[in-house]
């Protein structure tokens, strides 16, 4: 068997032009085969020996290459992959990559429109397709995306955008996928003389009220057949109601968790998903018995509370997937953007304290594509399914064989290279050439 | 001898010549003398706090005590007071107060959002507005009425009083709590008070804890220069004020143990004995506050109860203050019993009046009454050195005592009277005797039983009349049935007067009456009306006396049912601290870091803190106690070192200066951070605390291990190099800072260099100034004794930048942008020193040449961008680039969370840029030990290095490598196993203390809302304390 190096070939042209962000990948207009790689396929399957096809963009071949029989005519391009791992493109949620380039620049600062109830606050249109920070991500593995705007207690509406190009249009996989509702903090910091505390809010049910008014509301106008006047807040929370959108509600704890389960039984939301959710595994019962999912906290992150277990964080996949909550993972925190591609060690962690493999390829790939309502398209190795899939040298999950060789979106064959690569590149020139 | 009642007295008390006279003031009047003295009979008298005399007598005259005793001699002109029952104690003294103070200016940082940078006091006080030694607080002293009745109420009669403004405070002066300044004032100048707290000034030095030690230190150098050359050169207000105060009792306020530990090192520089004053605290750290010598003053402040009938909101509450709250009352008794001298304060108590119920809670716990008075009495009295004239009732001592209905250590007692200075100032009045009992009851020829319950004040009545044609007497609590009729009873009682309303029954056949009666012994009796407007004659006679209210007595015994103190005290700490063992590690993969390289199914063997033996097949003959442990599938590594670390600080940055190179990060370790026992999880076994980047040249590190438990000094790793922090770049120029801060120099990079040669020189020339002198001194002390020349000033600041040019002491500097980074090279090479380290050095990648020419190594982030402008062309291979050029490598964290997965950054480097695993893993092991000196002693498994030892469940720098064991000195201070019962014990001690308040809290209130102190995570650019 051949490994035909058909990206690098078509890019090697391009090594000269300095430092812009790589070309979006043209159309598939090749059909590829992989062979005998290991298939993580994302739905907690894996297949050690596996066949994986795809042409126009689509999957069309995921069998075990001991047990099928191949038309190897049918294929252009056959791509010889022993010993490596291929696995779903892995799915950032919660994410405002695109939004903001560097965190000290005010100029690039789209994360949080001004006002409390903005639903209709859009991230698709604002989402940058030209961030150098994109490249870096994609290049380990994550290939597609929920861009979420902030700030407020109804931050706006997030779409599901791929990583690779021209332009957002282009980038949209799913457009307006869900309202964000910043469930009030329940605890918050206050200052009392020299001492920060953190205590319990004293306006919370006054907050809690104003939310039920402002869905009391929207609810009425979104029902009512006469209409004089267009209210664009309310007109955006229409998905809410007939299910077509999905209530994010950003919170972590459990009291704001289990009043987020009344609201969605008292309005009718269809469809809520959990957000940070720390508390999450002390309401599976409830979450379970509501078909709600949970975004965990990034798994990378500090016990909250001084005497919680020290690995609490780095537990809460396990303890989730014990009690059986659907769950996925996300990156919210301090430089969220740029430590995004390291999205796949945080479930890589996972597995180290106690969640199975294939659950924690799951909880980044199937789990996040059911979660935002693309698995029919995306999130698994699948016949029929998107070709949004790469191939790891190792192990994907871990930092030490996390080796990107080739990744494709839609079929797209991309440029993995980046503008830190390319730096990269020129230092070794300037070194090599100096000796 | 004339005796009148007690209540008499308080009429004669009010007469001026009660009072102490003011010999100068003119009087608007006819002049009152004294010209009587004042006995006290019978009282129980407590002369001193070892001695308590029934039956004696106290003497008084002109404000002094003339006797006090058994059989003293009643002269012809005394007013004699029968204290009969009544107790009297020497009155209390508060040595921390702010008593007849102006009020406290609040900081005038508000005003403007500009930093100020300079002193406005524009006189000539020094350069620094939080040393006020100038300040003297009796010139400040106005007695303040209403607070000296407050004082006075809760048994106070004098107390240190200051204003509590600044770091040098100035003195403070002892006043009575009587209200005339002039005998009020009984020693003007009588200590000088320090703190850390910088108070009103808004100057922005010292904007940390550790610029407030650095600026204290350097304060003595500078008092004693401009004694011996300064004065000659400039006027100092302050430092005369200071140098003035040396010889009093210096006491300093820390509030709290660990500010204990640190206050007094720097008395121990000086030969200072401090008397500190507490946080109530110190009991956490019952050793280290017993070292120290001390004597302390300590607050009463005991924390309030949490409602924590909400197990979620509960978590808010940590161990620590769950268990504080339960033993905070216990820290003098345990001090005492670990020999600690101390005296109370009333400061710090929320509501004052908690004072004496907070002495009783201390009595609750085991400490003698004794040793409660004399910290009240005679040791506040002896810190002040006036333990001759106040804390005892001797002939000779000022009259400040008090009269109490009883003990006043128990519940109950009251304080009646006191006397300050001879002059009496009413506290309370003499309760009223109770009425309470039975009675029987007769009006109009008809027999009745009036029953009274309840204390004076909140009597329940009523009155039972059985009709005459019925038979037995019902029992008191019937209900009235249909042969008798209990009617209701409002009774108001005026000393030896009673009102009573008997109200209608519901059958209407009596009417309400209202009666009117005067007390005599066991007998009421008196006149009133009916409804209708009849008289009629009633009398009521005691039958039985109530039995006494039973009362919650929780003095009923002396409880000890207490949790352990642990080390630290938070989660995850222990009474007992783990000791060192003799370990021997078997079938482990051993990653040496040496030439050996990877040994599969090695052994290592760790002894007395030390490496033993590393390699396979080794004999333990020589260790007749070795625990084996089997490491079959684990890998066996050097600890993790953190070049770059803030965790367990107080404070990262004094960057109110554009150099603080005087200040020192080990003066400010927080050893019971949560975070060391998280790292020690992560396999860190060592690191480097940093100061920030706020400032071009900042302040010295602190080299640690993370031995959890331990003091902070006891963390310092003993005998390492010294190390300061540099930077470069945004931080020091202040460019996120919003757009106020644009005053401090430097504001570009350009400045930042001048900055370097500024100091450098400077540096330089004060070198040559002290060799200089030496010179002139060695020469001088040979031809004659007179030539001795004053010393040069002595500068904390140059000190620490002369040791750089001397190569005692060694940079680390931040940076990011490649331009810089030469530049500063050029300046040590110009200087004749070498850039030891490089952190974040994002941009290394574009100078290694330059900096390996230098020798300078760089340590590093993984993976981090685009955060700053400065990092945008930060790329993941700059380690590997580097480590290609043959530089030293590192990779660190500068944040909390990393650092406990360093093993994992460390593979970043074999992911990107294809560095072999075994030199990633010296990224984070061996690399950091050279880069920090150490590497004699740490980073790789060498017989003889320390034994700092981490046994991983995986491959090292795979993400699903689990620190299973953490070694360091051989001791093991973090171990999974272990850690799984600390977690159990954690959850069962929390229950004990929540079940314990719950029960503290039964038909009280809910307690206060539970809260949690907010933990601040230190980067680089963390400004002000924790």
């Amino acid at each position: 068997m051949r490994l035909i190096l058909l990206p690098f070939l078509v890019l090697i042209a391009c090594i000269a032009v300095a430092q812009q962000n790589p070309t979006p990948a043209p159309k598939q207009d090749k059909s590829v085969l992989i062979m005998n790689a290991t298939a993580h396929l994302g739905n907690g399957q894996v297949i050690d020996n596996a066949v994986i096809g795809f042409d126009q963009g689509r999957i069309t071949l995921v069998a075990d290459a001991r047990t099928v029989r191949i038309d190897m005519s049918k294929y252009t391009t056959v791509l010889e992959a022993s010993g490596m791992h291929v696995y779903p493109g892995f799915i950032a949620t919660n994410s405002t990559l695109g939004l903001h380039e560097i965190d000290a620049v005010r100029a690039q600062d789209d994360l949080s429109e001004v006002g409390t109830f903005k639903p209709g606050v859009r991230s698709a249109i604002a989402y940058n397709t030209d961030s150098e920070i994109t490249p870096t991500v994609r290049s380990n593995g994550i290939l597609m995306g929920q861009i979420v705007p902030r700030g407020g207690i109804i931050s706006g509406t997030s779409s599901v955008m791929q990583f690779d190009a021209w332009n957002w249009e282009d980038a949209l996989v799913r457009e307006d996928d869900g309202i964000h509702l910043n469930w009030p903090e329940v605890v918050h910091r206050h200052r009392d003389k020299n001492k920060v505390n953190i205590e319990r809010v004293k306006t919370y049910d006054q907050q809690r009220r104003e939310i039920s008014i402002f869905f009391n509301e929207a609810r009425i106008y979104c029902s009512s057949p006469v209409r004089i006047e267009v209210e664009l807040r309310y007109e955006a929370l229409r998905g809410l109601f007939n299910g077509n959108r999905t209530l994010y509600v950003h919170a972590g704890h459990i009291q704001a968790i289990r009043e987020a389960l009344t609201f969605k039984q008292e309005f009718g939301i269809q469809k809520m998903v959990i957000v940070g959710g720390y508390d999450a595994h002390l309401a599976a019962p409830e979450l379970i018995a509501a078909n709600v999912a949970v975004m965990l906290p990034r798994v990378h992150s500090l016990p909250l509370y001084e005497g919680d277990d020290i690995d609490l964080p780095f537990r809460l996949p396990a303890l989730l997937f014990k009690a059986g909550v659907k769950f996925c993972l996300q990156n919210e925190g301090d430089m969220e953007r740029m430590g995004l591609r390291n999205l796949p060690f945080h479930a890589g962690t996972a597995v180290a304290y106690g969640l199975p493999y294939e659950e924690a390829v799951r909880s980044i790939t199937l789990a996040p594509a059911e979660i935002l309502g693309i698995s029919h398209r995306c999130g698994s190795l699948e016949v029929g399914k998107d070709a949004t899939l790469f191939i790891s040298r190792g192990d994907a999950l871990d930092m030490r064989t996390n080796a990107l060789i080739y990744a494709f979106i839609q079929g797209r064959s991309l440029d993995l290279r980046s503008k830190q690569t390319e730096l990269y590149d020129k230092y070794k020139r300037k070194y090599r050439e100096s000796k | 001898m004339n005796r009148i009642p007690h209540l008499i007295i308080l009429l004669l008390a009010c007469l001026p010549a009660w009072t102490l006279a003011q010999e100068t003031y003119p009087f608007n009047g006819i002049r009152p003398k004294e010209v009587t003295a004042l006995a006290f009979i019978n009282a129980t008298l407590w002369v001193d706090a070892d001695t308590r005399m029934d039956g004696a007598t106290l003497l008084l005259e002109r404000g002094r005590v003339l006797a006090a005793g058994i059989g003293v001699a009643i002269p012809a002109h005394a007013v004699v007071v029968d204290a009969g029952g009544k107790w009297i104690y020497p009155s209390f003294i508060d040595l921390f107060s702010d008593y007849g103070m102006p009020r406290t200016p609040s900081a005038d940082r508000a005003f403007s959002p500009n930093p100020q940078m300079e002193s406005n006091r524009k006189g000539a006080f020094g350069w620094n507005q939080a040393i006020r030694s100038d300040i003297r607080a009796a010139a400040l002293y106005e007695p303040q009425p209403e607070a000296a009745r407050e004082l006075r109420g809760i048994g106070i009669g004098s107390v240190l009083t200051h204003l509590m403004d600044g770091i040098a405070r100035g003195s403070a002066a002892v006043v009575t709590t009587g209200e005339q300044a002039a005998t009020a004032l009984l020693r003007p100048d009588a200590a000088a008070v320090y703190s850390f707290n910088k108070g009103s000034s808004a100057q922005q030095y010292p904007s940390s804890l550790m610029g407030s030690i650095a600026l204290l230190r350097q304060t003595y150098y500078d008092a004693a220069w401009y004694l011996s050359a300064g004065r000659s050169s400039e006027r100092n207000l302050a430092l005369e004020g200071w140098s003035g105060l040396q010889t009093l009792p210096q006491i300093f306020d820390a509030g709290d143990k660990w500010n204990a530990l640190r206050a007094d090192r720097i008395g121990d520089e000086f030969g200072v004995q401090y008397i500190i004053r507490g946080g109530g605290n110190e009991y956490q750290r019952l050793n280290e506050i017993r070292a120290t010598g001390a004597s302390f003053i300590l607050p009463l402040d005991f924390p309030e109860a949490w409602n924590v009938r909400d197990p979620y909101s509960a978590r808010l509450v940590s161990l620590g203050e769950l268990k504080h709250w339960e033993l905070a009352p216990t820290n003098a008794r345990r001090l005492h019993e670990a020999g600690v001298k101390f005296s109370f304060t009333s400061s710090g108590l929320a509501d004052r009046k908690q004072f004496l119920s907070a002495l009783r809670k201390v009595k609750e716990t085991g400490l003698a009454e004794s040793e409660i008075l004399r910290a009240l009495t005679q040791v506040p009295a002896s810190m002040v050195g006036m333990q001759n004239e106040l804390g005892a009732l001797r002939a000779g001592y000022v009259a400040n005592f008090f009269v109490s209905s009883g003990n006043i250590l128990e519940p109950g007692s009251v304080i009646l009277d006191h006397y300050i200075q001879g002059e009496l100032h009413e506290v309370n009045t003499a309760p009223q005797p109770s009425i309470a009992g039975e009675y029987a009851f007769m009006s109009g020829g008809q027999a009745s039983v009036l029953s009274v319950k309840g204390e004076p004040g909140n009597y329940f009545s009523s009155l039972l009349t059985i009709l005459p044609d019925m038979g037995e007497q019902q029992p008191d609590d019937s209900p009235a049935s249909a042969d008798s009729i209990r009617r209701k009873v409002n009774i108001e009682h005026h000393g030896s007067q009673v009102t009573l309303v008997v109200e209608a029954d519901s059958a209407a056949r009596f009417s309400r009456w209202r009666l009117s009666g005067g007390i005599t012994e066991g007998r009421i009796s008196g006149q009133g009306q009916d409804a209708s407007g009849e008289w009629l004659v009633w009398e009521a006679i005691r039958t039985a006396t109530a039995p006494p209210a039973q009362k919650k007595s929780p003095t009923a015994a002396v409880s000890r049912d207490e949790g352990e103190v642990t080390y630290p005290f938070t989660p995850f700490g222990s009474a007992v601290t783990p000791e060192e063992e003799t370990v021997h590690i078997i079938h482990a993969t051993l990653w040496t870091n040496e030439k050996d390289g990877i040994i599969p199914d090695g052994e290592i063997i760790l002894h007395q803190g030390k490496i033993a033996a590393v390699g396979k097949g080794l004999s333990t003959a020589a260790y007749p106690f070795i625990r084996v442990i089997d490491a079959q599938g684990r890998h066996v590594t050097p600890g993790i070192i953190d070049e770059h670390s803030h965790i367990a600080l107080n404070s990262v940055n004094e960057g109110s200066q554009a150099s603080s190179a005087e200040v020192q990060e080990a003066t400010v370790i927080d050893p019971e951070d949560i975070d060391i026992y998280r790292q020690l999880a992560g396999g860190v076994t060592a690191a480097q605390l940093l100061h920030g980047s706020s400032n071009p040249i900042g302040g010295q590190s602190a080299l640690v291990k993370m031995r959890w438990g331990a003091t902070d000094r006891g963390m310092l790793i003993h005998g390492a190099d010294g190390f300061i922090k540099f930077a470069l770049g945004e931080n020091v120029k202040q460019s996120n800072w919003g757009d106020f801060n644009r005053t401090r120099f430097p504001q570009t990079r350009m400045g930042v260099e001048q900055v370097y040669y500024d100091h450098f020189h400077r540096a330089r020339e004060y070198g040559n100034a002290w060799k200089a002198w030496s010179a002139v001194q060695s020469s001088g002390r040979k031809k004659s004794a007179t030539a001795v020349s004053p010393a040069p000033r002595r500068d904390l600041e140059l000190d620490a930048l002369l040791e750089i040019l001397e190569r005692k002491r060694f940079v680390t500097c931040h940076s990011y942008q490649q331009g810089e980074i030469n530049m500063l090279m050029h300046v040590a090479d110009s200087m004749g020193f070498r850039i030891n380290t490089f952190t974040h050095i994002l941009e290394g990648y574009k100078v290694a040449d330059k900096m390996k020419a230098h020798g300078a190594g760089g340590s590093s982030f993984s993976d981090w961008w685009a955060y700053k402008v400065e990092v945008k062309d930060a790329i993941p291979h700059n380690g590997a680039l580097m480590w290609e050029n043959g530089i030293t490598v590192a990779f660190n964290s500068d944040d909390a969370e990393m650092a406990r997965r360093l093993n994992q950054e460390a593979a970043k480097a074999v992911k990107y840029g294809g560095v072999p695993e075994e030199e990633a893993l010296k990224f984070v092991t061996l690399n950091p030990a050279r880069l920090l000196h150490l590497d004699d002693r740490m980073g790789s498994l060498k017989a003889g290095k320390d034994a700092d030892v981490v046994m991983w469940t995986d491959h090292p720098l795979s993400v699903y490598a689990r620190a299973e064991m953490t070694f360091v000195d051989g001791i093991r201070y973090y171990d999974a196993s272990r850690d799984m019962e600390l977690r159990a014990a954690l959850v069962a001690e929390r229950a004990r203390l929540i079940e314990k308040m719950l029960r503290a809290q039964e038909g009280g209130s809910a307690g206060r809302e539970p809260a949690m102190k907010n933990k601040r995570y230190f980067h680089c650019d963390s400004l002000g304390d924790r």
